[in-house]
């Protein structure tokens, strides 16, 4: 079922619980030596930025080799490129399988990735031109939605079942919007139960041992899920949704969802908490952001300017006094860093090193001819 | 799933009954971290503050508020300073542990708002007239130092990006004089110059031993501004020729770098620039040959590129410093 090694899997696995427990003074040097001795993956996984770079090259390597499969072919009719694209996506897939992972045993080195997507797309490019010309969303959308459920169950790949999970989702409700007295009513709740549903499956699928080469993928799920529970019921989305589509001013029920919408955040805050589940405590915290937009854009308190440096205070003195707080007693939580970050820290961690080096300069930039957007981007907050 | 690795652990032998327990306990006890969230709230907390302060003082700029403002903000970095001025470590020309986990962030904040408060003041009263080099120049000596003093990268970023515009400045009085394209072209010349300089800092660090861990800091910012420059002077200069060479011995020094220091970052950039640049001059100067051409120099040099990136680790020194 999975392309790559189970074996190698598992000793990934092992060396990253090892590693943790040897950093923790659990185990000694020598034991984490022989458990590295041990547990060889035996796969090519470089870098992060080598991956990137490895991806960016990949990507231009294969469209050059389809224009030039184009080129060569000669083809003048649609049908003759659709059948272009399936070959080409066919091969790909192949050199993928026998060549990348099975002899090259390549895991997440950019190449992999970046075969995986472009030989999808190549597959779905080519299926696409092949339907009949009056073809709705709700068939590219049902022809799309296997291949991405089998990538992703096959390649263990985060990014297809992130396209997986919207899709699915784009299906529900397009099958929904099929008849429109029904979907006013019921899509904010068929999105609510959408979500309780892959959350459900998401939490018994990471607890369950057999399936522990989809954790990561899993755990994918579940942050999405959470986040679409919070966005199918939260007062603006609703409200623009029923608008856009319907043309009422007012959804129904209006109060139960701007209960929803300052409920649930807080819901997942004391959540989080109370059972150490760090993705729902993360995501709480923006849901908190996301409720505080809501209110303002339906009540004009305060101005901008001014609400920014209330909730900047407001922030700082309540990250100040927790860590005081947490430094000062020890107990279940605590505010020394832990060793495993979530997708979310990592995302975060990049983001906030290429914030910092954005910081805008304190002058009219001349140097933002150069070309870069990363550097000197003429002050976001207008100084001079 | 740790119950089911620690099992099969302990079938291995690898580790003893008592480590099992041990670990079980550990996880079963493990504290709930919360470094990150309050970490992201601090930095947040940061960015609001400046900006909505930021913004407050143009809107208010005429009208009576604006001194009181003006004072509550400087009022606000100077007790940041004196924060940080309070708490400071030892100076040492290692790298050295920020005193409190706050500390970091008020630092920061003291600095951002020293910038909003000194960017008033020249817009308000031009407290340095036409002099505007030196309305860089002063914070960029104030990050600097406090970079150097207190050990925070952050600020040294502050402080290199000021470098930049003062830089920038300095050189833009003769453009008045001057065409247009003469304009941009010290701006390229500048962007090289700023690298050479940047780049050469942390070979002097680290004849000194002075803040080593500050190199990656100001390579950073070395290799995309001298890139870009290089790049912008091949093609919106239109003078390959005077600005290939330059982006070759760039690439040359970054890859060197990263080949001796075990740097994949700086291997993959300098990489990717060298690429852009090398297919430019080669689509520019070949030009009259068949489309089939570029499509196979494209597959034979990107799986040229692939192969070496995929044998990075025989090209990169593993016994780097």
């Amino acid at each position: 079922m999975i392309a790559y090694d189970r074996a190698g899997l598992d000793a990934l696995l092992i060396r990253d619980a090892a590693q943790e427990w040897c950093r923790q003074g659990l185990l000694s040097e020598e034991q984490w030596l022989a458990v590295q001795a041990q547990h060889k993956s035996g796969f090519y996984s470089p870098n992060v930025f080598v991956r990137i770079g490895l991806a960016i090259f990949t990507l231009v390597l294969l469209s050059a080799a389809l224009g030039l499969g184009a080129l060569i072919s000669d083809l003048n009719s649609e049908t003759g490129f659709a059948l272009l694209c399936l070959f080409f996506g066919l091969v790909l897939f192949l050199m993928l399988e026998l060549w990348i992972i099975g002899s090259a045993r390549h895991y997440g080195s950019g190449v992999d990735d970046m075969l995986l997507y472009f030989g999808t797309s190549l597959l779905l490019g080519g299926l696409y031109m092949l339907m009949p010309s009056g073809s709705q969303p709700l068939d590219y959308a049902c022809v799309t939605l296997p291949f991405l459920v089998v990538g992703s169950i096959r390649y263990l790949d985060r990014l297809m079942t992130a396209a997986a999970f919207g899709y699915a989702l784009m299906i529900l409700m397009l099958l929904l919007m099929k008849s429109p007295q029904l979907a006013l009513f019921a899509m904010p709740f068929a999105g609510m139960l959408f979500a309780g549903g892959v959350y459900f499956l998401a939490r018994h699928g990471q607890s369950r041992y057999a399936w522990r080469h989809w954790h990561s993928a899993l755990a994918v799920l579940e942050l999405l899920a959470i986040v679409l529970f919070y966005v199918s019921g939260n007062y603006w989305v609703v409200q623009q949704a029923g608008y856009g589509w319907f043309q009422i001013e007012q959804p129904p029920i209006a109060w139960f969802f701007w209960i929803f919408t300052f409920a649930v955040p807080l819901a997942y805050l004391y959540f989080g908490l109370r059972r150490k589940d760090r993705l729902m405590l993360d995501v709480g915290l923006g849901c908190v952001a996301v409720a505080v937009f809501t209110y303002r854009a339906y009540f004009h308190v305060m101005p901008l300017a001014w609400a920014a440096v209330l909730g900047g205070a407001v922030l700082f003195a309540v990250a100040y006094f927790s860590i005081r707080h947490l430094r000062k007693t020890k107990g279940v939580y605590t505010y020394d860093a832990d060793a495993d970050k979530t997708l979310l820290q990592e995302i975060e961690q990049q983001l906030i090193a290429q914030h910092l080096a954005q910081q805008p300069a304190p002058a009219p930039n001349k140097d933002a001819s150069l070309g870069g957007g990363q550097f000197g981007g003429g002050g976001a907050d207008g100084q001079f | 799933m740790h119950p089911h690795f620690l099992r099969l652990l302990l079938q291995l032998e690898l580790i003893t009954p008592d480590d099992a327990t041990r670990i079980e306990r550990f996880e079963s006890a493990r504290p709930f971290s919360l470094h990150w969230e309050l970490k992201t709230l601090l930095y947040l907390g940061v960015l609001l503050l400046n900006l909505g302060l930021g913004y407050l003082i143009y809107q208010n700029i005429d009208s009576v508020g604006h001194a009181a403002l003006i004072a509550l903000i400087g009022a606000v970095s100077a007790t940041c300073f004196w924060y940080a001025y309070r708490r400071r470590q030892p100076f040492s020309p290692g790298e050295t542990e920020s005193p409190t986990p706050y500390y970091d962030y008020v630092l920061l904040l003291g600095c951002l708002l020293f910038l909003v408060m000194e960017g008033y003041w020249q817009y308000q009263y031009q407290i340095f007239g036409t002099r505007y080099g030196l309305a860089t120049f002063i914070p960029m000596v104030l990050f600097f130092g406090l970079a150097y003093r207190l050990d925070n990268r952050g600020v040294l970023s502050l402080g290199i990006t000021a470098l930049a515009s003062w830089l920038g400045i300095a050189v833009t009085p003769q453009d008045l004089l001057a065409h247009n394209d003469f304009n941009s072209e010290t701006i390229v010349n500048t962007g090289i110059l700023l690298c050479v300089l940047l780049s050469a800092v942390p070979f002097l660090s680290e004849l000194r031993d002075f803040k080593k861990h500050f190199s990656i800091t100001y390579l950073n910012f070395g290799v995309h501004i001298g890139m870009i420059a290089c790049l912008s002077g091949m093609m919106a200069l239109d003078r390959p020729l005077l600005y290939f060479p330059m982006l070759c011995v760039a690439v040359g020094f970054f890859i060197w770098y990263a080949r001796t220091r075990a740097s994949l970052y700086f291997l993959t950039v300098a990489v990717l620039y060298g690429y852009i640049g090398f297919t430019y001059m080669l689509l520019n100067y070949v030009t009259d040959m068949d489309f089939m051409f570029y499509l196979l120099y494209f597959i034979l040099s990107c799986a040229g590129v692939i192969v070496f990136l995929l044998n990075y680790k025989r090209f990169i020194k593993t016994d780097a410093p």
